[in-house]
């Protein structure tokens, strides 16, 4: 697989703090590559970072040969944030419709309609935020960012606030969102502080140790796909959670 | 019977119902209490006598209080609509805030009725003077709570709209605005009140029609019943005033309501 992120010698500092010092990785075009570690660790700035919502101090990242800002300008990238952030004025198709309407392009008005059925929420258009559940609330976000038909999708620690039974089931969903076609979406970058969640998702997981950060280990999860629920149970499961629980030190 | 009663004020009818029964004690309490300690009608003139002036010269008072009323929301819209441009361009330049807020609080902590004499001298006893008193009193609230909207925007919002390469001005228009709403409209009430304040305070200086005129000249000929009767028709007006406000905040501000249900 050819890289669609390169992070060269990545630093950032707040100030004189260090978060990080010269990192080096890359992100494979198609793969689903968690980042986790500690909190406070800095997970949610690198994500920032690679989307191009936050400065980095010095080094280097390209996104398919490119700038940061150009991929943000060219609609290559989305993003779905640990709180939904919806527009509690807007109705949930016109939230959808957000992004598209800010940068002025016209669209279907059957769009809306197509992401949300492809996030399970076919029938809810018409609803307000302050109407749905968390759960709906978070497919709501998600059918926005795909709105863009994005390259990556870029999610930090999108079912943090959600209850673990849903957050299962968005899981699951997330995985058959990504591969869905009409979505388009190659890439998904995904922060999160949950090692199961993390295993169960991803190709590779990105594990960085507390501050000043530096990349612990990058882990291949050669789990078969699709992903199912049982598969929890598999020795090649648990053995990466024991290993992965390990490197973070968590008991 | 009172057990009826007691279900419908359960019901939720009894945000009208309790207060209506706490005035219908209070003014009988206060009736039987000017009848037995036998308290002069000037000091103390009972709610019979009150209402029979309120009917009795109701057209009167009401054209009073129209005037009174017509000052006070003229003013309250110049202040809002004004203050409101303010706190735009406050929330916009540090610059400007940081020159000018400090005035704005000495206009806050000054007294309206020190200034009202002032602004009488300057605009005339007619309506202009009282759009002016109550005007002034209106400003500050507008002012600090549309800097607080506008600001108030989370994070996590601004970097969506980044994310976007959204334009300040439809990061202005798109999310802003609406954000500060609530701000806005806590304001918009608090000074319906305030507005009428000013308005009467306008007229105590100097005026020939008004509430606040009718009040003072009443007071002169100790017809206290008359006097009762304006404070009740100021208060009515106040209180109109802010429940039509309330009713545009719930219609302007849906999804709160959406929230809070839902």
């Amino acid at each position: 697989m050819s890289s669609i992120i390169e992070v060269q010698d990545l630093s950032k500092y707040y100030g004189k703090h260090l978060v990080y010092e010269k990192l080096n990785f890359d992100v494979k075009e198609g793969e689903f590559l968690s980042i986790i570690g500690p909190s406070g660790c800095g997970k949610t700035t690198l994500l920032k970072i690679l989307g191009g919502l936050i400065e980095h101090s010095s080094g280097n990242i390209s996104i398919n040969g490119q700038p940061v800002k150009n991929a943000l300008k060219a609609r290559k990238l989305g993003f779905v944030f640990q709180n939904p952030v919806l527009l509690p004025w807007r109705i949930s198709s016109s939230n959808i419709e957000l992004p598209l309407e800010i940068q002025g392009i016209n669209n279907s008005p059957k769009l809306s309609d197509e992401m949300l059925k492809i996030v399970g929420l076919e029938g809810f258009e018409n609803y307000y935020p302050g109407e749905l559940s968390g759960g709906m609330q978070q497919r709501v976000a998600i059918a926005r960012a795909l709105a863009f038909k994005p390259l990556i999708l870029m999610m930090d620690e999108p079912f943090g606030a959600l209850d673990e039974i849903t957050r299962n089931h968005m899981n699951l969903e997330l995985l058959r969102i990504w591969k869905e076609e009409k979505a388009s979406i190659s890439t998904v970058i995904f922060v999160t502080h949950s090692i199961p969640e993390a295993v169960f998702l991803s190709d590779r997981i990105l594990v960085l140790s507390a501050g000043p950060a530096k990349i612990e280990e990058i882990v291949d999860i050669d789990l078969p796909r699709p992903r199912k629920t049982e598969m929890k149970h598999s020795k090649r499961y648990l053995e990466f959670m024991e290993h992965l629980r390990k490197i973070i030190g968590e008991d | 019977m009172v057990l009826q009663l007691f279900k419908k004020i359960k019901k939720g009818s009894g945000t009208i119902v309790i207060p209506i029964l706490f005035s219908v004690v209070i003014f009988t309490v206060w009736e039987l209490l000017v009848f037995l300690l036998e308290i002069p009608e000037y000091l103390l003139p009972p709610p019979s006598t009150i209402f029979n002036e309120l009917g009795t010269n109701f057209s009167i008072l009401l054209g009073h209080m129209a005037m009174t009323m017509l000052a006070a929301v003229s003013g309250y819209l110049l202040a809002n609509g004004i203050g409101f441009c303010a706190g735009v361009i406050f929330a916009h330049s540090k610059t400007i805030e940081k020159g000018i807020y400090p005035y704005a609080i000495a206009l806050k902590t000054t007294p309206v009725i020190a200034m009202a004499p002032l602004l009488v001298l300057w605009f005339g006893t007619d309506l202009e003077s009282k759009i002016a008193t109550a005007a002034l009193i209106c400003f500050f609230p507008i002012i600090v709570n549309s800097v607080k909207g506008l600001t108030s925007v989370d994070r996590d919002s601004l970097d969506l709209f980044k994310s976007y390469s959204a334009s300040k001005w439809q990061i202005f228009i798109k999310l802003r605005l609406r954000t500060s709403l609530p701000y806005v409209f806590s304001a918009l009430k608090i000074s319906t009140g305030l507005s009428v304040v000013g308005a009467v305070v306008g007229e105590f200086v100097g005026a020939n029609v008004g509430i606040g005129y009718l009040i003072l000249v009443s007071s002169y000929h100790l017809e206290t019943a008359t006097m009762f009767a304006a404070i009740m028709m100021s208060a009515l007006g106040g209180v109109t005033f802010f429940t039509i406000v309330s009713l545009i905040e719930k219609k302007v501000i849906f999804w709160q309501r959406a929230l809070e249900t839902g």
